[in-house]
């Protein structure tokens, strides 16, 4: 449980950050080297490393190296850690509503 | 809203609006719902203004309670919306609850059958306090505290 907590920790942390973000998105179509990549942000590319290795060092990409090209690929399971998170957030928050749902339905009909 | 880390959910709930209202007001009635059963919700402080305290216990067996939230509302407008928060505890102190800091939106707006039921509940950097300390706090507070110590010796 404490383990899972500082990966969420690390993945938000990640994700906490726009370029990062992008960075995920444009990974979402497909693999792409550092190179392509770093030309769709406007920044140097030694701040645009640092993205990339945070997102490396939180597991949500992985990179290998070919001859000088650095190839970026998405890790969709560490993704979907954060996505498991939020679903169940949200599953509280539905079941939630359903329960009020009920409640009032019952009070209306049952005007005590 | 932003998407990547907030919820939101809508729902039309057949009932009024004033109806809706009391249940999230109304100590009694808010613990009725807000816990899902066999589990027992205790109202503690439900207090429905800006600043006032939200604070629930439950229970499994209806003996033993444990904290369950401990949270002060932000925003009450009457019958409208309800926005509280458990990253302020409800003696105002900055909290870091479990499992989750967040802000809750709740807007309720009429329906043709019932209440437009609407919740956007936002969070944060769960690692904010790390984030903090990574960006240097400690190091600013040891540079000063440093140059503090050299000034006066």
């Amino acid at each position: 449980m404490a383990q899972y907590s500082a990966q969420l920790d690390g993945l938000f942390d990640a994700l906490a950050d726009p370029t990062r973000r992008g960075v995920i998105r444009r990974l979402g179509r497909g693999p792409a080297s550092v190179g392509d990549l770093a030309g769709e942000f406007p920044m140097t590319l030694p701040s645009f490393l640092k993205h990339v290795r945070a997102l490396e060092s939180a597991g949500i990409i992985r990179t290998s190296k070919a001859g000088r090209v650095r190839t970026c690929v998405l890790n969709r399971e560490r993704l979907a850690l954060a996505e498991d998170w939020l679903a169940e957030q949200r599953r509280i928050w539905e079941e939630r509503t359903d329960r009020l749902e009920q409640f009032v339905a019952g009070t209306e009909e049952d005007p005590s | 809203m932003n998407p990547d880390l907030d919820l939101t959910l809508q729902r039309t709930i057949r009932a009024p609006r004033a109806v809706v209202w009391s249940a999230w007001t109304d100590p009694d009635r808010f613990a009725k719902w807000f816990i899902p059963a066999p589990m027992v919700c205790v109202v503690d402080r439900l207090e429905a203004r800006p600043g006032g305290a939200l604070v629930t216990r439950m229970s499994e067996d209806g003996v033993a309670f444990v904290p369950h939230v401990d949270a002060i509302f932000l925003v009450v407008d009457n019958l409208e919306r309800i926005v509280f928060t458990n990253a302020i505890d409800s003696a105002w102190r900055p909290a870091l609850p479990a499992p989750v800091p967040m802000t809750a939106e709740i807007v309720l707006a009429d329906h043709p059958e019932g209440t437009d039921y609407r919740v956007v509940v936002r969070h944060g950097d769960p690692s904010a306090r790390e984030r903090h300390e990574k960006l240097g706090f400690f190091d600013g507070w040891n540079m000063v505290t440093t140059q503090l110590a050299q000034s006066v010796e």
